[in-house]
Order: structure tokens, then C-alpha cells, then sequence
């Protein structure tokens, strides 16, 4: 028996520097909740807000293509990427914790720090190339998810955080097991070495079920926490349980964290050509994207709506994995941090006009009715609003236009003629629900028995993100040149 | 962490703006958390350094208007080291003790902008990135003096500006013709510190630049005859200014001639030995004497200090390795006494709302741990042996006897006026019988105070034992320092004089 001989050069600490951040700003939380206890939640507000800021300053300097943590910890463009849109997505949601009205979740201190844990989970799961590392980090994030979840307090958030506590945990089975079965062919969670060993043992006869099988149970696993159909059921539900800023932040950061471990998961595979797992994702993605604007558009609830056309991005976004190009995945990334303002942006719109009761209808806090003739009660927000749906529907010049060329443009170029034309076609199905929005705000006239409820829930800081969403959305054709440039840089780095 | 300087500069910045979204009763937390988070920083910040390099350390260097010869440039080395870290603990300390009641807020906010701009004077290598924090510095200063002050607020926060900016522009000026002169010498502009080391100028420029520069360092110190600002905005100022003012502010002036004077100018430095050690010996006996006839404890500890600072200009301008080490660790010294000082006397005016010596007496009785901490301060301003005090000074005063003996014996009575007015404060505040019956029930020294004091009882007498670890590094750059004004000086004088101070020997 060999001594167990451990470098500290190895353990690098800079390189996970931005995750310890985040943990030091969540502990410090803790401890001043401990010393202090009658403490306003501004103040917690911005010292994760300040937490924030530092991480992202940490995850700018950071030196790209190193490894920490004893070689468990990537820092290639790609994580570097994840972890900036990931902090960004926190920053710009912190703030709508400063609501007018006063709500459960947020007289916790502990509230803000859970967020935090959960930043810092995620920031692994973009940073690490180690499949353990992978799980722990989407263990940490989901388990303070699920409790940021339920203490919105409400009969349907609780239903929603058990819902997606039973979904998430099986989605963790699965990516136990998919995990289980890699390490049971190759002997290794690293995905360097695991992509050697497949490839010395590529020609022996058996071995493609244990590929194929791990890779399945992979998928199943992503698909749940990206919400594929069909593994989106607890989509829905979750999102309208939950808060609806809580809900735009879910449509936003978990997902670019396990977009980031597709990334790593399904590149390798395509780098082996195993075609089968390309045209698995290319199918779910073209499913999903169909399928999730369907039934959007019969949703009655604004929310839902959302929830169905968050979806159905998700699937729009994941053909981008399947391409394997580089332009693919700078598109997938541009998607995102185009997607991140305009669609958290929609949802602080609905978290403004939020109200204890349901007012409208016995079951939606957000129905379609409740907007009509907002352009008389509440012009400004009616337009912003507007622009917001126009976005997400993908009309120039507005921000998501520009992400859905990229994605399409680099789907075409990859040859997949059809694809494209299923995706821009399902566009035009998407703009339907889009439009209805826009004309129950601007075309309908007023429902003048509920009183003007509109802006319940407005407070400075609610309009500063909102302001900054649509100023992100509106003025996008000034910033995606070089956002482009920037994402191609990172993602051309680490040899993507 | 190489960028750890930007990260020092910008980290109070943001927590600054984004403290204006913290509600006002919790801003006290934020501000203790955001400043203790700084200082903690700066702590690493000495961990990281390498004590035996006298260069420049955490270099960072970003062309900002390239034409111009302007850039991003910082650095730290063992001089501004340990004011930089001076300045985050006297911050944090100075937020830990606030008693301001009203618009904490604002305070907190104005605090962290003022930590900005100490702590860029300190760490820029470029000469208008200096300027630029050194004048931002006066914005956060005069808004803390004149929105939180006495009677005569507005009076003192605006001579204060006025003469800090004054002083300023000359120097602003001498900047601009040594980057002229740079720019003919060489053909390229550059407002780089380290480029401007290698030139060397002929006598009768260094005159005139020395004395722009001089003005305006000297009324920052603040050297007599400019120093009439300082007991206005001392005796106006809230006792978190003053703590901020006398510790880190005064300590630019010097920290200037320091790194600008002495090694751009050294023939004209040598030339002005006499003139600025005369001035710096009036200032030291002059206004001892004025602090000696004070009434008002605070005016006492104010001249203290500025007689204080006038050893520490005699230091510097001994133009040997022990003057100067030992000025930059009196300047760390007078930091921690003076402010530690000025928070003793902000604890009485906090309960008797008035600072008249002849108000008290007999406090030792009512308030015995506040006396014991004030005992200790005291002493280590008289510059007792075994108190951080005693070693700047004997070091100053040590390197500035090979200079001249004469003025070094003058100066020396610093010690023992010193000794007086501020014994004579100490007897007359704490001891003898309670005249006044007010002053039997005052309560002593709470947590928060005693959590801002200890800290400093703790360094004065951890310093003032074994000193090593700070003046070690302070040492090593200041030999290479020497060393290079040595290579620098032309006129046979100036080579003379400070070749002869630079001995081979250890410090300390």
C-alpha cells in the first residue's frame, strides 16, 4: 500500500476563489443573524448583492484553463462563462426581494443565505469536470432550492416545493445511476480520463450498452432539472407555487448551471460519435419546444404561460448542445444572457403586480383578465411589458431576436435544414401566446370592478430591475457584437 | 491574488453605492461587516507580501490615457504597506465606536468613499491617479466635518478644503512642469512614479519643484505656519473625523515627502535640510506650547499632534535609513495613539457633551477602565519606552542627530513638553478629588467602545515590544530608498550627507 501523497499546489485555491466567495458572504449572513437578530433585510439584500459583485470580480480574474481542488475544479471559458451568467442572474434577482408588501421568505435572514449555498452549488456544477463534484454541487443547490421554494409560505409553494423535491430527487437517482454506470465501464468520474477509456475500449463488442445506458440515464437526469418534455410535468405547478420572481429565477440560473454539465456530459459523448445521444437531444429538443408551445397556448394563467414558454426556450436552447460546434455553443450562452434579462424581466413584472389575494380568480394570482386595458391604468408598464413579450417572441430588434439567430444561424450551418425550419416555425406558434398578452393589455377594455391592483407590489428597487431588463432588451443591438465576441473568446478557449 | 490592490481600491467603492439601498438601522452592520471585510483584506494583503523585496509589490499597471502618459499604475512596498493597512483598522475602528445619532447612514457611506480615497493615495504609482484620490479624499472629509460638526462647522470644513486645495494646485502644477520636463528629456509623456525616479534633474529645477511639491504636502501635515486649519477642524469635527483626520489624512502630507521629495529632488531635499528642520522644530516647541495652554482636551490632543507630526518631518529629512524608517513608523504610531486619543475624548463628550478640561477631574474614580486605556495612550504619546510611541520617535530623532545635533537636542523637548501638557490633561481629567458631582455616576466604558479600544491598547503595546515585524519590511524598502537618492544626488553635498547617514548597520 502506497502513502496517500497530497500536493497543495494542487489544491489551488484560487481557482475556486469565486465559490468561496459566495460561501464566506453566506456564512457572514449567518453570522450577523446570530449576533443581531432585529436587523432590516436591506441590509441582507446587499451584502449578497455585494457578495455577488465580488464573485464576479473574482471569476473575471481568474486565469482560464487551470485546474484546483486537487484537479476536480475546470476553469475553462465555458465555466467561467456559467459562473459569470450565474452571478449576474443572482444579482440582478436579489433585489426583488425589497418588495413593498411584505412576504414570508424574506423576514428570514436565512433566506439570503440559503441563496447564496444555493449560487455557490451551482457555481460548482459549471466549474467542475468531476462527476461527484457535478452531483454535489446539484445537490447543494437543489436542497436549498427547494427550501427557498417553500418559504414563500403558501398552500401552493408548499405543494410546489415538495413537488419538485420528489422530481429533483429522482432526477439526482438518475444521475446517480447514469454517474454509477460510467464509472462502472471506465473506472473514473473525470470526464478527461472517462473520454479515454471509452475510446480505448470503443472497439470491444458490449461495450455500447453501458455507454448508451449511461448516457440515457444522463439525459433523463438533465432533462428534469432543464425540464424536457417529458420530464417537465413539475414545471408548471413549481412555477406558479412559487413566487413569481423565485419562478423567473428558476427559468434562468438552475438551468444555464445543468446546461453547463450537458455541455461537458454530452460533448464528450459527441466527441466518441455516438450519434444516437445527438439525435436523442435533437428529438427532445424539437419536442420539447413543440410540444411546451402548445400547450401554452391554452394556459389561462400569465404565469403558466411563462412557465410553458420557458420550457420551451430550454428546448429551443439544447439544440445548440447537439451541434458540437463552437458557434453552437456561443450561441447557447448568448441565448442565455440575452434570455436572462428579458424573461427575469417578465416575471419581475408579475412579482409587481402581485397582491396578497387572489383578486381575479379563485385559483391564478396572474390571469390574462387582470391586464386588460393596463395601457389606460398603467401605460409605461404596459409598454415595458409589451416589450418584454415581443422579445421572447423573437421580434427584431429586440434582445431575443438576436439569440435566436445565433442558435438558429449556428444550427444551419451545421446542416440541420430541417431542425431549423421546425424551430423558426415554432417561433411563429410562440408569438400567438405572446400576442394575446399584449392585446388583453392594449386592446381590451378595463376590468373596472377590481380597482387598480396593478402596482401592488412596486417598490424602487423592482423598478431598477425592471428598468435595467428592458433597457438590456431594448438596447441589445449596441452590446451583442461584443457580447458575442466575448462568449466566442471564452467558449473557442476551452476548446469547445 | 494578483490584482489585490484594485480589489482593496474598489471593494469599499461598491459597498459604498450599494450601502445607499441598506436601511438606516441596519447600516451600522453593513458598514462593520463591508470595512471589517476590507481590513481583513489588508491584513492578507501583509501575509502575501514579501518582506525582503524593497520594490514595488501587487504591481498592477493599465494605460488609461496613453497619449497623455497616464495610467493605471499601483503598487505597494514596505513604506505604504502599513498605512494602507493603518488606514482600513482605523476605519473599521473609527465605524465599530460611531456614535453619530443622526443620518448614520450618510456617515457610513461618506466613511467607505473616505477609505476609497486614503487607501488610493497610498497604493497609486501614478502620479494624477494619485492627485486624483488625494484631492477626492477632501470631498468625504468636508461633508463628515461639515454636516456632523460643532457650532463653527461650515467655518472649519471650508478652510479645511481651502487650504488643502490650495496647497494642492501648487503641487498640481509642479507635477505637470516634471512631466514636461520628463516629456523634453526622454520624448515620450509619463506620469509613471518609477519612470520619474530615473531622471535626474539639474539643482536649480529641483529647487523650484521641491518647493511646489513642499507647499502642498506641508499644509496637508500640517507644517507651521499652514497648520491653523487643523485645531478648527479638529475642534469641529465628529470624533470619527478627527479619528480619521489625525491618523490617516495628516500621515498624506508626510507619506509625500516621502515618496516624492525626498527621492525626485534629493539635492534640493539636502539643500532645505536646515530650513525645514528649523520649521519643523518651531512647529514641534511652538505648538506644544499652545497645547500645553489649552482648556479644551480635544485642542490638547490636537496640537499634540501636530507636534508629533513635526518630528516626524525631522525624521524624514535626516535623509538616513533610520530617519526615515523611523518617521514612516511614527507616522504608523501617531496614527494609532492620536486616534485612539481622539475616540477617548469623543467617549466623555458622548456623556458630558463638553470637552473643558475643568469640567472633569476625578474621573479615574467613575470610570476606571477609561482611564486605564487613556493611561496607556498617554503614554505611548509621551513616548514611553515599551509603548509604540518611543521607537518612532528615538529612531527619527536618532537618524536626524547626524544631521545636526543642535536642532535634534531642540527637538528632542518634544518628548518632554509632551510629557507635560499631556500629563498635565491626564492629572487634571482623571485624578484628584470629583469637583464636579455630575461626574460621580458617569458609566464606563462599553461593549462597543471597548471593542474599539482594546484592538489598539493591544497594538500600542504589542508594537511598542517588538516592533520587528513592521519595521523590518519599513527598513528594507527605506535602505533601497536611500540608497537610489544616494545614486541620484549630484552636487557633492548632497552625496555626502546622504552617504554618511546610511550605515551599515541594522536599524533596530
Amino acid at each position: 500500500m502506497e502513502a496517500i501523497n497530497i500536493d497543495f499546489a494542487a489544491l489551488n485555491l484560487i481557482t475556486l476563489s469565486p465559490m468561496l466567495i459566495t460561501l464566506l458572504g453566506a456564512l457572514v449572513i449567518l453570522c450577523i443573524d446570530l449576533i443581531k437578530s432585529d436587523l432590516d433585510k436591506t441590509l441582507y439584500v446587499t451584502l449578497t448583492i455585494l457578495t455577488l459583485f465580488v464573485a464576479i470580480g473574482a471569476t473575471l480574474s481568474l486565469n482560464i484553463n487551470e485546474r484546483g481542488l486537487f484537479n476536480t475544479i475546470l476553469i475553462d471559458g465555458v465555466s467561467i462563462l456559467g459562473q459569470l451568467l450565474i452571478l449576474a442572474g443572482s444579482m440582478l434577482f436579489i433585489p426583488l426581494a425589497l418588495t413593498k408588501r411584505k412576504f414570508h421568505d424574506f423576514s428570514y435572514p436565512e433566506y439570503f443565505a440559503l441563496f447564496l449555498f444555493m449560487v455557490f452549488g451551482f457555481q460548482f456544477m459549471a466549474a467542475s469536470d468531476n462527476l461527484i463534484l457535478i452531483f454535489v454541487g446539484l445537490e447543494t443547490a437543489s436542497l436549498a432550492l427547494y427550501t427557498l421554494i417553500a418559504m414563500h409560505n403558501t398552500k401552493l409553494a408548499h405543494e410546489a416545493a415538495i413537488k419538485y423535491f420528489t422530481m429533483g430527487a429522482l432526477a439526482a437517482g438518475f444521475f446517480a445511476m447514469g454517474a454509477a454506470a460510467i464509472y462502472g465501464v471506465t473506472g473514473s468520474v473525470e470526464m478527461d480520463s472517462i473520454v479515454k477509456v471509452f475510446q480505448s475500449k470503443m472497439s470491444e463488442p458490449s461495450i455500447m450498452v453501458p455507454i448508451i445506458g449511461g448516457a440515457l440515464l444522463m439525459i433523463v437526469a438533465i432533462g428534469f432539472k432543464v425540464s424536457l418534455i417529458p420530464f417537465h410535468m413539475w414545471t408548471p405547478d413549481v412555477y406558479e407555487g412559487a413566487s413569481a420572481s423565485m419562478a423567473g429565477y428558476m427559468s434562468i440560473v438552475p438551468k444555464i448551471a445543468m446546461m453547463v454539465v450537458a455541455m461537458r456530459l454530452f460533448g464528450m459523448y459527441m466527441e466518441l460519435d455516438i450519434e444516437i445521444v445527438r439525435y436523442t437531444i435533437i428529438a427532445l429538443a424539437i419536442i420539447t419546444t413543440t410540444l411546451a408551445n402548445l400547450m401554452a397556448l391554452v394556459q389561462n394563467d400569465v404565469k403558466r404561460m411563462l412557465a410553458y414558454s420557458s420550457i420551451s426556450h430550454a428546448g429551443f436552447v439544447l439544440v445548440a448542445i447537439a451541434l458540437d460546434t463552437t458557434k453552437g455553443y456561443s450561441s447557447l450562452f448568448m441565448y442565455y444572457s440575452l434570455f436572462m434579462f428579458t424573461n427575469l424581466g417578465a416575471f419581475a413584472m408579475l412579482w409587481v403586480s402581485r397582491h396578497k389575494y387572489n383578486v381575479h380568480h379563485d385559483r391564478f394570482h396572474h390571469p390574462y383578465e387582470k391586464f386588460a386595458g393596463m395601457i389606460k391604468k398603467a401605460p409605461v408598464s404596459a409598454v415595458i411589458m409589451a416589450i418584454f413579450m415581443l422579445s421572447l417572441a423573437g421580434v427584431p430588434p429586440f434582445s431575443l431576436f438576436w439569440g435566436k439567430l445565433y442558435v438558429l444561424s449556428a444550427v444551419v450551418d451545421s446542416g440541420y435544414y430541417a431542425v431549423a425550419i421546425i424551430l423558426a416555425l415554432n417561433s411563429a406558434v410562440a408569438v400567438y401566446y405572446y400576442l394575446k398578452l399584449i392585446i388583453y393589455m392594449f386592446l381590451k377594455p378595463e376590468d373596472l370592478s377590481q380597482g387598480n391592483v396593478v402596482y401592488a407590489n412596486r417598490s424602487l428597487a423592482l423598478e431598477m430591475v425592471i428598468g435595467l431588463a428592458a433597457l438590456a432588451t431594448i438596447a441589445s443591438i449596441f452590446y451583442v457584437d461584443p457580447l458575442m465576441q466575448f462568449i466566442t473568446d471564452l467558449v473557442g478557449a476551452s476548446g469547445y | 491574488m494578483s490584482n489585490i490592490l484594485t480589489v482593496l481600491i474598489f471593494f469599499p467603492l461598491i459597498a459604498a453605492i450599494f450601502g445607499f439601498m441598506v436601511n438606516q438601522k441596519s447600516i451600522r452592520v453593513y458598514g462593520i461587516t463591508v470595512a471589517a471585510a476590507e481590513f481583513l483584506l489588508s491584513l492578507w494583503l501583509w501575509a502575501s507580501f514579501d518582506s525582503t523585496n524593497p520594490g514595488m509589490q501587487f504591481v498592477e499597471q493599465l494605460s488609461l490615457i496613453p497619449q497623455f502618459g497616464i495610467s493605471y499604475y499601483l503598487g505597494v512596498d514596505g513604506i505604504s504597506l502599513f498605512i494602507v493597512i493603518m488606514s482600513t483598522l482605523m476605519t473599521l475602528i473609527g465605524i465599530i465606536a460611531l456614535s453619530v445619532k443622526d443620518d448614520i447612514k450618510n456617515m457610513i457611506i461618506t466613511l467607505l468613499f473616505l477609505e476609497v480615497a486614503m487607501i488610493g493615495v497610498f497604493v497609486s504609482l501614478d502620479v494624477i491617479l494619485f492627485y486624483v484620490f488625494w484631492e477626492f479624499s477632501l470631498v468625504p472629509m468636508l461633508y463628515v466635518i461639515g454636516a456632523w460638526g460643532g457650532n463653527l462647522r461650515l467655518y472649519a470644513s471650508i478652510k479645511f478644503f481651502i487650504y488643502t486645495f490650495a496647497g494642492s494646485l501648487v503641487m498640481l502644477i509642479g507635477m505637470l512642469y516634471m512631466a514636461f520636463i520628463y516629456h523634453s528629456t526622454t520624448g515620450v509623456w509619463s506620469f509613471s512614479l518609477t519612470d520619474w525616479y530615473s531622471l535626474i534633474l539639474p539643482f536649480d529645477v529641483q529647487k523650484y519643484l521641491f518647493l511646489a511639491f513642499f507647499l502642498g504636502f506641508a499644509i496637508k501635515v500640517p507644517m507651521f505656519p499652514f497648520h491653523t486649519w487643523l485645531p478648527y477642524a479638529h475642534g469641529q469635527a465628529p470624533t470619527v473625523g478627527s479619528v480619521i483626520l489625525a491618523a490617516v489624512l495628516l500621515k498624506m502630507g508626510t507619506y509625500g515627502f516621502v515618496r516624492f521629495s525626498l527621492p525626485l529632488f534629493p539635492d534640493a531635499s539636502v539643500a532645505y535640510i536646515l530650513p525645514v528642520g528649523i520649521i519643523a522644530v518651531i512647529m514641534i516647541i511652538y505648538t506644544a506650547m499652545i497645547a500645553y495652554a489649552q482648556k479644551d482636551i480635544k485642542q490638547v490632543i490636537a496640537y499634540s499632534s501636530i507636534s508629533h507630526m513635526g518630528v516626524i518631518v525631522l525624521g524624514t529629512f535626516a535623509m538616513n535609513t533610520e530617519g526615515i524608517a523611523g518617521s514612516v513608523f511614527l507616522m504608523l504610531s501617531h496614527g494609532i495613539v492620536s486616534g485612539a486619543l481622539f475616540l477617548l475624548v469623543g467617549v466623555i463628550y458622548d456623556r458630558k457633551h463638553t470637552k473643558i478640561m475643568s469640567e472633569f477631574g476625578g474621573l479615574a474614580k467613575s470610570m476606571p477602565n477609561f482611564a486605564v486605556v487613556f493611561g496607556v495612550m498617554t503614554m505611548a504619546a509621551v513616548g514611553l519606552p515599551l509603548t509604540i510611541g518611543f521607537i518612532g520617535e528615538y529612531l527619527s530623532l536618532a537618524g536626524f542627530f547626524k544631521v545636526s545635533p543642535t536642532l535634534t537636542v531642540l527637538g528632542g523637548t518634544s518628548i518632554i513638553l509632551g510629557a507635560a501638557y499631556m500629563l498635565k490633561a491626564l492629572k487634571n481629567t482623571f485624578f484628584g478629588p470629583i469637583t464636579n458631582p455630575e461626574n460621580e455616576n458617569l458609566p464606563d466604558l462599553d461593549a462597543k467602545e471597548l471593542t474599539a479600544l482594546i484592538p489598539l491598547v493591544a497594538i500600542v503595546i504589542w508594537l511598542g515590544i517588538y516592533p520587528k515585524p513592521v519595521l523590518g519590511p519599513i527598513d528594507t524598502t527605506t535602505k533601497a530608498l536611500v540608497q537610489m537618492m544616494h545614486n541620484k544626488a549630484q552636487t557633492k553635498e548632497a552625496k555626502a550627507t546622504i552617504l554618511v547617514s546610511k550605515p551599515k548597520k541594522e536599524a533596530k
